[in-house]
């Protein structure tokens, strides 16, 4: 429905709408923190070390076994076996403690990043 | 006799019914008018993909005797309801939100405030626009060049001052493209070398969860406050969930690729068969690219002035050349902000963090449009 402005006036033209704009992204902002809050699927932080803790005392033992590495899901055998073969060629004889995928969130934007730099040069 | 005479009324009528004999010197003006836009879009690249549908469109519109606008259908008039009725710009957002990854602003909320900040430029231009006499409606259609923001400005200006329209979207558009010449000089003179080398931490990981959960809730949230948005905001966001679901790609490359680029061409050839001669020609539309200027300077500062603000405020954990990008123009200012930063510290890669503002200032131009629409119409 059409109706005749309220004011004309542009100070307050321009301090309403600053300040609904504000009001409505500062709202956007409690609403981004309530959803990351609600978060069923985020990972735990990681808990802090404190210095209530009881201390550590080194104590002599027998060395531990080797643990097996860490392998991250999705990685196939052939792969950990072709990268052990890799690491002992060039004379590392010991163990591979773990493999990962390196895909987290922001290396696409770093690379997009350093593309869109190379591009510009 | 009968045969010359013939063909005489033959060769009158045919003249009378072509362009030449109702062709004025405004039609000639902007026909050198859509030319030169022609130009800038295809040698000097200037956003190629919509100016030079305007100015084509701006080179049909001002052939006489073409029936464009009469009362028969035609394509053009077709064309132009999707204008006139703001079908384009939704469908347009649809596509952007596709597109846009809001990952970057999910981890950073904050970075919403420098889109809010940045929005100081379309209010300047609105009090500018009013001193030089244009009524409320003009001035805010006019302001809206501040958010550098095409499809916003084109569903403001069709709402408040149609007969602006032409001027406004080639102003907004021009600005647009302009964006790494006339942003960067006014980082420097805002900046210190010191502010302009602050490396921002990496951001947090920001989980599907929140990517989905986002674009549903806020759509809730802004269209129940601003219904006059709805449309924009909707389909920005419904474009993002076609991203984040995962289980709609197809959609989400419909979107991103055939849906907006076949508006792409409507909305710009549609826009520019709003040029012509008798509304474009008028000393209106310098003072709107000259108003449409002080827009954009002004947004650009405003966002820079707050992040400086926010970069004292956390210690120097902000760079404030993100600031700039919090006028719209995705992912255009973001880049601005990444190539300064990089000049002044290699290595300080800044994009990421720039999108966050330049996803706000999408979101806080539509906000303003919105607030004007419900104070305004």
């Amino acid at each position: 429905m059409e109706h005749s402005p309220v004011t004309t006036n542009p100070l307050i033209i321009m301090m309403i709408n600053m300040t609904v704009v504000f009001i409505v992204l500062i709202s956007l902002i409690y609403l981004i923190k309530l959803i990351h809050f609600l978060d069923p699927t985020k990972k735990p932080a990681k808990p802090q070390v404190t210095d209530e803790e009881e201390p550590l005392v080194a104590v002599k033992s027998e060395p531990a076994p080797a643990p097996p590495p860490v392998i991250e899901e999705g990685i196939k055998p052939e792969v950990i076996a072709s990268i052990s073969a890799a690491i002992t060629a060039y004379g590392f004889a010991g163990q591979v403690k773990a493999v990962r995928i390196v895909n987290h969130e922001g290396t696409a934007w770093r690379a997009s990043a350093k593309f869109n730099t190379l591009q510009r040069k | 006799m009968e045969a010359l005479n013939a063909f005489s009324v033959s060769l009158q009528a045919v003249w009378n019914d072509s362009g030449f004999s109702a062709f004025t010197m405004g039609n000639g003006i902007m026909i050198l008018v859509g030319l030169l836009l022609l130009y800038m879009a295809f040698v000097k690249e200037f956003e190629p993909l919509l100016l030079g549908p305007i100015a084509f469109g701006c080179i049909l519109a001002n052939f006489p005797n073409t029936g464009f606008f009469g009362e028969e259908m035609n394509v053009m008039k077709a064309i132009n309801y999707g204008i006139t009725y703001e079908i384009f710009p939704p469908l347009i957002f649809l596509g952007i939100g596709a597109m846009t990854d809001f990952s970057p602003l999910l981890a950073r909320p904050s970075t919403l405030l420098l889109g809010a900040a940045a929005q100081v430029g379309v209010f300047v231009a609105l009090g500018g626009a009013m001193l030089v006499g244009f009524d409320v409606h003009e001035a805010a259609a006019i302001g809206i060049i501040g958010g550098a923001d095409g499809p916003t400005s084109i569903y403001l200006s069709t709402k408040l001052a149609p007969h602006l329209l032409g001027a406004i979207a080639v102003a907004a558009y021009s600005y647009m493209s302009l964006v790494p010449l006339i942003q960067p000089p006014i980082m420097k003179l805002m900046t210190s070398q010191a502010e302009r080398e602050i490396v921002m931490t990496e951001l947090r990981e920001v989980t599907k969860f929140e990517r989905v959960v986002f674009p549903i809730v806020s759509t809730i949230f802004i269209s129940l406050l601003l219904p006059p948005i709805a449309a924009l905001l909707g389909c920005l966001m419904l474009g993002n969930l076609f991203r984040e679901s995962g289980v709609t790609d197809r959609l989400s490359d419909t979107a991103q690729n055939a849906l907006i680029n076949i508006v792409t061409i409507f909305l710009g050839t549609g826009t520019g068969m709003t040029m012509s001669a008798e509304s474009f020609l008028r000393t209106d539309t310098l003072l709107i690219i000259g108003l449409g200027l002080v827009a954009f300077m002004g947004g650009t500062a405003g966002g820079l002035l707050f992040g400086k603000i926010m970069c004292k405020m956390t210690g120097g954990a902000i760079n404030p050349l993100i600031g700039s990008a919090g006028v719209s123009a995705v992912p255009m200012a973001a880049r601005v902000s990444q190539l300064v930063g990089m000049k002044s510290k290699p290595g300080n890669y800044l994009l990421m963090h720039a999108m966050g503002p330049n996803v706000a200032g999408v979101i806080g131009t539509a906000v303003a449009a919105g607030t004007m629409l419900a104070m305004l119409k």
